[in-house]
């Protein structure tokens, strides 16, 4: 698991290859250095990537941790594959498919000559048991059965043609058979009880698993005569790497260390605060802002002062969204301009409605009947302005708003807890608002975060008129049609404050400048498909 | 905490039964302190407010975790969570004794194959780290007690107590920087093979090491005090026989006592070791199951962790037999006689 690559040799090649970096830099115009990498036919072909946690659970289809994706990702295939910059679907495993217009039925025909890598072949009647299974594990695959939403069962017609029925339409679930969340794995891996699925998976991806030791590492190895990348990877055939390590390492400044002395060529998750010490051109950076709903307040409007439209609505405007990105964001990320993060499909600017505007928050406040007490909080009828977050991780970005609102004459009180309470407090209905986000990778997000249909809401709404939108999208199969209604939704919700974004939360990695070729899916998890090692 | 059957047990004649009467009543003991451990654990966790179905269930489903009750509901019977306390508890006892201590909720493995990974890597690091220090802390007391410079002594006897002033995080940082990366000796990670516990290994010695000395070095000083040691240099033995003979074998005992309590620190010094050394062991799982609620693992967790200071306690006090001859007499003629002076040992 250790690499034991030469210190000196390592020593040597920086200044070489930071100038070949710098010469690389001058000689594109646009400054992309990946554009000229091939794999370094003297390299060895294998990387060691440090992990930040354990993955747990390896298995796709049941976990939604980033780390566990990370390597199940390279693992497993998808029916479809989505374009991260344009939202686009394209074919994977399955090399057509067919949309019912009511959104009820999805007819998939898969792609010849894929196999699983325990030699058996990828059939509709494996997909079936895939998505049977994945109903079968409940509460264990939460994710997963949130595409599978109404899922009343996989028709197969032969070995290549099926058809996959909803008992209400399901707009997410061609999106969601994009991601890993709904990759396929093999008829053996799905026929295991969800604990052994864990622990090792079999799936037709580039890669196959070597070994997982808990809380110690993962390898992973290529899988020979793999031969059906979909479309969006930059070339074809096997994969480039024949091994990557993945240690787990939980301590950021030893994954920093390790990266400056070569131990490591890749890191998972850079802390915010070491990005400028390796913006240099010995490394790369990986910077994209998670798909789905930003970091936000999600508000409760069934109590307190947030049941007043006015008083979110000074919220909103009393925060300073840039200065938040500075304070507790990456350099990489941008604040958020509407209740949708920038990187997912559907996306609409709302810069305007989301402006730092500390006086037209008074103002909207001082109109709304508050005054402003000594204490410099506003108050009305005896009632102070004063509402609680609840949250469970990036206290600093509260923090920063905490501050914010208090010069705006709001009283924000924290209430960090652990991820189990607050889950629990969702479960309960108890809170004033939550401090989280939510990643997915359509805007189908808002509905699940939002509608009263959903079945573990966030935001506590009655709202009609925003119900009937969001069911509405979710029925719709025509992409204009739907684009419209979801800029709808995100100026409703963006204006009447149900969703309060505070920072786009982004996915840093880096690895050192030899490594190339790493890049994001459109769920913002990692593809190491086309990764290579150009360089020492 | 002799019970009348052990007694009973004990009132046959010869070395057998003596033995018993000197182990049994030990080993009831060692089962009391596992039981006791176990129900103020049970108590505690489950005093504590929020559901560890959820929160466990959490630590896997990130933003997307149900919370549909009737699913919940489900995974409680699962994890054997469900019904009253008294009889959560009832049979937890009862598969306890059964060496089955049940499912983690957070990776549904068998809790017992967790602990049984983990604690050998524990165990490695802790045995090289207990070793380190009772090794350092004999060289430095041994150094400090036959400086002959007073200034010095005072220098070597000051020199130990930094090991405990220094963070273990620290030590374990600076430690990586300098032999992993730097140098590029060991791996700053891992858990396989002796490279791998050096460094953690010798982060962990330094405390230990502090405490051995602090023990050890009064001891000896007591004993170099003392009329035995007095007689045996006026005799004229070299003092080499004298520090191994007279002076050490009187400071081992104290030490051995304080393996129990270093073992008990041990437990808690790994789980910020094996972070910053990213390996897998007892300490972290504690961390990881104490952070996700994974309440079927803490406890197991505790109880295996009791078990190993019930039994290394147990050890301990069989040593004592070995080591201290009056306790082998009361082993052997089986009446109890006070604690004499240590000096009388060797006078």
């Amino acid at each position: 698991m250790i690499h034991t690559r030469s210190r000196a040799a390592r020593r040597a090649a920086v200044p070489a290859v930071a100038g070949v970096a710098l010469l690389a830099l001058a000689g594109c115009a646009a400054g992309t250095a990946e554009q000229s990498s091939t794999p370094a036919a003297d390299q060895p072909q294998d990387i060691v990537f440090a992990l930040k946690e354990d993955p747990a659970c390896i298995d796709p289809q049941q976990t939604s941790v980033t780390t566990s994706l990370i390597v199940g990702r390279q693992l497993t295939d998808s029916l479809l594959d989505q374009n991260p910059d344009t939202g686009e679907i394209v074919p994977w495993l399955a090399s057509e498919w067919e949309v019912s217009d009511d959104l009820t039925s999805y007819t998939f025909t898969l792609r010849d000559g894929v196999t699983f890598s325990d030699g058996t072949p990828l059939t509709s009647e494996v997909v079936a048991a895939n998505f049977d299974a994945i109903k079968g594990l409940g509460a264990a695959a939460s994710l997963a059965n949130g595409y599978l939403a109404g899922y009343a069962g996989t028709e197969v017609t032969d070995d290549a043609h099926f058809t996959v029925n909803f008992s209400a339409p399901n707009v997410q679930f061609q999106q969601g058979a994009t991601t890993m969340s709904l990759g396929i794995l093999s008829a053996d891996t799905v026929a295991q009880p969800a604990e052994a699925r864990c622990a090792s998976i079999v799936g037709t991806g580039p890669f196959t698993l070597d070994s997982y030791t808990p809380n110690d590492s993962v390898e992973i190895v290529r899988r020979d005569g793999y031969d059906w990348a979909s479309e969006l990877r930059e070339h074809e055939g096997e994969a480039y790497l024949e091994k990557v390590s993945f240690p787990i390492i939980t301590e950021p400044s030893v994954r920093t260390g390790g990266l400056e002395s070569g131990e490591y060529d890749v890191i998972q998750d850079l802390p915010y605060v070491d990005e400028p010490r390796f913006s240099t051109p010995d490394y790369r950076l990986y910077a994209k802002a998670n798909p789905g709903v930003p970091n936000s307040f999600v508000v409760n409007t069934s109590r307190g002062v947030l049941a007043d439209e006015k008083v979110r609505q000074a919220v909103t405007q009393g925060l300073d969204r840039d200065k938040i990105n500075v304070l507790a964001g990456s350099q990489s990320g941008k604040a958020p301009t509407s209740v949708l993060t920038s990187s997912t499909p559907g996306y609409t600017d709302l810069g305007d409605v989301l402006a730092y505007d500390p006086d037209g928050a008074k103002d909207l406040l001082e109109d709304d009947g508050w005054t402003l007490g000594s204490d410099g909080i506003y108050a009305k009828d005896g009632q102070r302005l004063s509402f609680t977050v609840t949250a469970f991780y990036a206290q600093d970005v509260l923090e920063a708003a905490q501050i914010q609102l208090k010069d705006v004459g709001i009283d924000l009180q924290l209430k960090m807890v652990s991820s189990g309470d607050f889950f629990g407090a969702i479960a309960s209905g108890d809170y004033d608002a939550l401090g989280a986000g939510l990643t997915r990778t359509d805007p189908d997000a808002l509905r699940t975060l939002l509608s009263t249909a959903s079945p573990s809401r966030w935001g506590i709404v009655d709202d009609p008129e925003l119900e009937s939108l969001l069911q509405e999208q979710s029925q719709t199969a025509d992409a204009a049609a739907r684009q419209k209604l979801v800029d709808e939704i995100q100026s409703i919700v963006a204006e009447k404050a149900y969703v309060i974004p505070t920072l786009e939360t982004v996915q840093l990695h880096a690895s050192r400048v030899g490594v190339d070729g790493v890049t994001f899916d459109s769920a913002s998890r990692l593809h190491l498909y086309d990764a290579r090692v150009v360089s020492d | 905490m002799a019970q009348p059957e052990q007694r009973a047990a004990s009132a046959r004649t010869g070395g057998a039964a003596a033995v018993a009467r000197f182990l049994l009543p030990k080993i009831a003991q060692c089962v009391f302190v596992v039981w006791a451990t176990y129900t103020v654990a049970f108590v505690l966790i489950h005093a504590l407010p929020g559901d560890p179905v959820l929160a466990a269930l959490s630590l896997r489903g990130g933003d997307a975790t149900s919370t549909d009750p009737a699913e919940l509901q489900a995974l409680r019977e699962r994890y054997g969570l469900d019904g009253p306390p008294w009889q959560q508890y009832l049979t937890g006892l009862v598969a306890l004794v059964r060496g089955d201590l049940g499912i983690s909720i957070a990776t549904g493995q068998p809790v017992v194959d967790m602990v049984g990974r983990a604690f050998p890597n524990t165990a490695a690091v802790a045995v090289f780290a207990l070793i380190l220090g009772f090794v350092g802390a004999l060289a430095f007391t041994v150094w400090a007690y036959v400086a002959r410079l007073a200034w010095l002594r005072g220098v070597v006897t000051q020199i130990p107590p930094l090991g405990i002033a220094t963070p273990a995080f620290l030590t374990g940082l600076v430690l990586i920087s300098v032999f992993s990366f730097g140098l590029g000796w060991f791996p700053a990670s891992g858990s396989t093979g002796f490279a791998s516990i050096v460094l953690p290994g010798i982060t962990l010695a330094l405390p230990t090491g502090a405490i051995f000395f602090q023990v050890f070095s009064a001891a000896v000083f007591d004993a170099g005090a003392s009329p035995f040691v007095f007689t045996a240099n006026a005799k004229g033995l070299a003092q080499r026989t004298v520090v191994v003979r007279h002076v050490l074998r009187n400071a081992l005992l104290p030490s051995i006592t304080i393996i129990g309590l270093q073992i008990g620190y041990l437990a808690g010094g790994t789980a910020v070791v094996e972070t910053v050394f990213s390996r897998d062991g007892i300490g972290r799982l504690t961390v990881d199951a104490v952070l996700a609620r994974d309440i079927n693992v803490v406890m197991g967790v505790v109880v295996v962790v009791s078990v190993v200071y019930a039994v290394v306690t147990l050890v301990v006090d069989g040593l004592y037999g070995v080591i201290d001859p009056r306790t082998r007499t009361r082993l052997t003629d089986g009446r109890r006689r006070p604690r004499a002076a240590v000096a009388e040992v060797a006078g």
